[in-house]
């Protein structure tokens, strides 16, 4: 996080980068939209990790290759390839060495901290070019090889060095698949920029001549530690490392030729006066009078983007805005058929941020006349190329998306497009595009782009089949991708899910389709002029016979058909009669008029032409039309049946709340019933218990009553017997004692009452004597009141029925409960 | 294509005109209704979208801010192609600017939706000094070539409402007289007969 700090603002001191910087912007310096403060938070303290981990990884990697590339120099060049093959097995086990003791690889991170300040420092002083630091050199090398020079120095015993290790290093790393593709794609890569240098007549200079490409492809793929490189680059690149790297990467200091920047700068001061342009730059550069003028209209543009780039960036203060100004200023010169396109300042801004001025210099050159060729220039051809491709594959990735787009009537180019031309600045989160950028640089072509485009589409594809129309879909593929924060997930899944999507292929695909923007172009461009021939002559015929009020307008017209069209002097010749006055040059001679013929019909070939294609445009379109009306139709009806079902549901669903409301109702009632059924059903059962306990006492007394009566009866059995007994002893004493009158005559019970006073002896029968009379009136009172008969039955017995009755009254009450 | 549904209407919008008149401002003047002085430039085309209510109709703009620069014009098609809207834009400080506005409607007569609602604006007209281009001049321009002609500041937001809601007013008038084509094309037979019998 120090190094990022200090990249951006080398003025301000080493401080925390988090708190020195306002919180709308990242520790780049640009600002965060509002939208992403929260999630570029969250990701801020990944990226610190990031970042420590891999400058770490770096750092014991370049400890090593630097070792190697030290001792190596001092030994002959030619042999090099295999000295190099030697020391990187060393500086392998230097690097196991240093992940194992923490002590120096601590060490050799300061050491790289001041290296970077001291670069750093030099960035915003007056030094305009600086090397690359001792210990990235073997990578500078090591890429520099694909840039073809044209300054021929040391080609001849490079290529002797190429040629020599190629054999043997080709056996040894033909089995990796990676390297091998990358040497086809240099390959293809020479391939192109061969013909296209013979296509665009030749207004690069750096990419002159293309020399041995095989070999140099060749030598490329035996670099040993490449893929090891290429691994780390994929995990990207530490900040303070990048701006040298991505030197590095693009080949700058084999680029640079002296003087060469500082010579087209020097033409500034030599345009304001015209004679001495000539020479000034007579020599090698190439640039005439007229490509100075082209220049000069450029510099218009280029001051309007100035502060249109990255504005209120902290390191771009004025200085930074006048190094901007310069560098485009340079490139247009450098390379007249681009000039100047709007892109291209925010490339030069970034990289001003990163590296000093004049290197920035060579590496937008190698950006954009190597990598970009043909992306920027006036057609934008292979722009529109590459989106065609880019729609190719992602059908063919995508069907389901594509399917979806398609229905929505999204192009996928639409949002490509853009992304494709700002390499994904201000499209991804800086910390992505800066990922992005690693490896694309890395790789030295457009490969990468389409792998991120591709990995865009994987990531954000199924969110967008969600979407309803255009609008939306579109809104959501922007907003999600501004808002891909997680750059390693990106990259990796760029990288890893998309290998089968290389130069080679990409080559092919753009071939494929490079006829048709070429024909679409022209057609237009023709279609168009033919407009405006007609327009051009009708409005003149009509603001000519209305006023010369207009001729502000009709001039500037004029002035623009004449101008920029050389076939539509057919129609201003034949239109020459009524507006010899108008158009100034009135010469017409019969050979011109055949001429004039000629031309005219070939323009009337071309309108007739454009209608043709007019007429199918509007066929299309109406077909179109008819086809979204029969949508809407369906849509319609759709909507309606939608609706009736909806008001059907509605209706059902009142009727089923009406239904549970009297369910409810009838579930209450029944409740209630069922509770009443539940007293009365107790009520019963106590009565039942109730009479049960009745009846059983009931029984019970009968029982006692039947004993009491049997008892009874055996005692009037009794009773007779003594009576009888009584009698027969009365007899006999009646018999005995004659003189005694007999009792029996009179009231028995006295009598024998008296008996009894009278005759003490037999005591015992007396006793039975007196029970039995009592027993007898006790029975004769009671046959008139049975029911109080058991109580006032037997002394003994009474007690007993108590009890019970007693007994059985609790019983009740707790059945009572019970229920 | 708008397309008009249930009074919803989609209308594909397009921003066309020279580098630096206005183009982003304008958008985000309508649809953030924010203001930078220094607005970043557009590559390659930026993405809006914004609903208004007019009438008894809901119209949402999908708005597409192409880039000003020429040589961007190759990848203008794609965007105004099926376009139901246009805005061409002009910085009235600035005569060029309207040259290649005139240039961007030509080129939209020529290639786009015949029944396109082509708006045409003026803007930074906040800068009175600066003035270049007057407004008769601009107005006459655009009554001849069937456009309609609006003043805008998107610094001081004057006019930038108003011109999209007129465009919108005008979207749904354009839907039911959805194929004149049949019209014109006989309409330009008949220009062809002339012109070749005029030619022999």
């Amino acid at each position: 996080m120090k190094t990022a700090s200090a990249t951006v603002a080398a003025a301000s001191k080493p401080l925390n980068p988090l708190v020195a910087f306002e919180h709308k912007r990242d520790a780049y310096g640009f600002p965060v939209r509002p939208q992403h403060v929260q999630r570029y938070r969250e990701y801020a303290d990944i990226y610190k990790e990031e970042e420590e981990e891999r400058s770490d990884r770096w750092s014991s990697f370049l400890q090593g290759h630097h070792a190697d590339s030290s001792t190596d120099e001092p030994s002959a060049k030619e042999s090099s390839g295999n000295s190099d093959a030697l020391f990187d097995e060393s500086g392998k086990g230097k690097e196991d060495e240093k992940l194992g003791s923490d002590v120096a690889t601590g060490d050799a991170n300061e050491a790289e901290e001041e290296g970077f300040t001291d670069a750093e420092k030099s960035v915003h002083r007056v030094q305009l070019w600086t090397e690359v630091r001792p210990s990235l050199r073997s990578i500078e090398e090591l890429m520099s090889i694909r840039v073809k020079k044209k300054v021929d120095l040391s080609k001849g015993e490079k290529e002797d060095e190429k040629v020599k290790s190629s054999p043997g290093f080709d056996d040894a790393k033909s089995s990796k698949g990676a390297s091998e593709n990358d040497s086809e794609d240099e390959f293809y890569d020479v391939e192109r920029s061969d013909s296209q240098d013979g296509l665009s007549s030749d207004g690069t200079s750096v990419s002159g001549i293309p020399v041995a490409g095989d070999a140099t492809s060749f030598s490329e793929s035996t670099c040993p530690w490449k893929e090891e490189l290429e691994v780390l680059i994929r995990g990207g690149v530490p900040m303070a490392l990048r701006g040298e790297l991505w030197q590095a990467f693009v080949g700058v200091k084999k680029r640079r030729s002296k003087d060469y920047y500082q010579n087209l700068l020097a033409e500034d001061s030599s345009a304001s006066s015209i004679d001495q342009e000539d020479t000034q730059h007579g020599d090698e550069k190439g640039s005439n009078t007229e490509s100075l003028a082209v220049v000069e209209k450029w510099k218009g543009q280029i001051e309007k983007d100035l502060p249109r780039t990255f504005p209120g960036h902290p390191a771009l203060d004025d200085d930074g805005r006048n190094a901007l100004r310069r560098l485009l200023t340079a490139y247009a010169r450098h390379n007249p058929s681009v000039g100047y396109c709007q892109a291209m300042n925010f490339f030069a801004a970034l990289l001003l941020l990163l590296m000093p001025e004049e290197n920035a210099f060579w590496a937008l050159t190698g950006i954009i006349d190597e990598y970009f060729n043909g992306y920027y220039s006036e057609d934008m051809i292979e722009s529109q190329v590459d989106q065609l491709v880019l729609e190719e594959l992602v059908r063919e990735r995508f069907p389901k998306l594509v399917h979806h787009l398609d229905y929505l009537g999204v192009q996928v180019a639409w949002v490509t497009g853009p992304w494709f031309l700002s390499i994904f600045m201000n499209m991804l989160p800086w910390e992505s595009v800066l990922r992005v950028w690693d490896v694309l640089l890395f790789e030295g072509n457009r490969v990468m782009l389409f792998r991120t485009a591709l990995a865009l589409m994987e990531l954000y594809g199924p969110a967008l089949v969600t979407t309803k129309d255009a609008g939306d879909a579109v809104t959501l593929l922007q907003s999600l991708t501004g808002s891909t924060f997680d750059s390693s997930q990106l990259v990796l899944t760029a990288c890893m899910g998309y290998q089968n999507v290389h130069e080679i292929r990409l080559q092919e695909l753009r071939t494929k389709h490079r006829p048709a923007v070429i024909a679409a172009l022209e057609e237009r461009s023709r279609g168009l002029q033919a407009f405006r021939d007609s327009k051009g002559i009708a409005s003149k015929l009509y603001s000519f016979k209305q006023d010369p009020k207009s001729v502000l307008v009709d001039s500037s017209k004029v002035s623009l058909t004449n101008g920029s069209l050389s076939r539509s002097e057919s129609g201003s010749s034949n239109a020459d009669e009524v507006l010899v006055s108008l158009t100034g040059d009135g010469e017409v001679d019969p050979v011109q008029d055949l001429q004039a013929q000629v031309l005219w019909l070939k323009a009337e070939v071309c309108k007739l032409l454009e209608e043709k294609r007019s007429a199918l445009l509007r066929a299309e379109e109406l077909e179109i039309a008819l086809m979204e009306i029969v949508k809407q139709d369906n849509r319609r009806q759709l909507s309606a049946k939608v609706e009736e079902l909806e008001q059907e549901l509605a209706e059902v669903q009142r009727h089923l709340s009406d239904k549970q409301e009297q369910e409810g109702a009838m579930l209450q009632v029944l409740m209630r019933v069922e509770q009443e059924q539940k007293v009365t059903e107790d009520a019963r059962r106590f009565a039942e218990q109730d009479a049960e306990a009745q009846r059983y006492a009931a029984q019970v007394l009968q029982e006692k009553y039947e004993e009491a009566v049997a008892a009874l009866a055996e005692m009037e059995k009794r009773a007779v017997m003594a009576e009888s007994m009584l009698e027969a002893t009365l007899q006999y004493q009646s018999g005995q004692l004659k003189a005694q009158p007999s009792p029996r005559s009179g009231n028995q019970s006295p009598s024998t009452k008296n008996i009894n006073d009278q005759l003490p002896e037999p005591p015992q029968s007396r006793i039975s004597l007196l029970a039995r009379p009592f027993g007898l009136g006790w029975r004769d009172k009671n046959k008139n009141t049975t029911p109080e008969k058991p109580v006032e039955h037997v002394n003994e017995e009474k007690p007993k029925a108590e009890g019970k009755e007693t007994n059985s009254e609790p019983k009740d009450v707790k059945l009572q409960d019970a229920s | 294509m708008a397309t008009a549904g249930n009074k919803n209407i989609n209308a594909k919008l397009v921003l066309l005109g020279d580098v630096g008149a206005g183009k982003s401002s304008l958008v985000l003047r309508f649809v953030k209704d924010q203001f930078v002085e220094f607005q970043e430039s557009t590559i390659g085309a930026a993405f809006f979208s914004q609903t208004l209510a007019v009438n008894d109709a809901t119209v949402k703009f999908e708005i597409w801010d192409t880039a000003g620069q020429e040589r961007y014009h190759s990848l203008a098609p794609m965007y105004y192609r099926g376009a139901a809207a246009a805005v061409v834009v002009f910085d009235v400080t600035n005569q060029a600017s309207f040259e290649r506005a005139v240039k961007w409607v030509q080129e939209l007569q020529a290639q786009g939706n015949a029944n396109m609602v082509v708006a045409l604006a003026g803007n930074k007209s906040d800068l009175l000094e600066a003035r270049k281009v007057t407004a008769e001049e601009a107005q006459t321009y655009a009554q001849e070539n069937g456009l309609f002609f609006m003043e805008t500041s998107a610094k001081t937001a004057a006019n930038v409402k108003e011109i999209f809601y007129e465009i919108a007013r005008r979207l749904p008038r354009v839907q039911p007289t959805e194929n004149p084509t049949g019209m014109v094309l006989p309409d330009r037979a008949m220009d062809r007969t002339v012109s070749s019998s005029c030619c022999a």
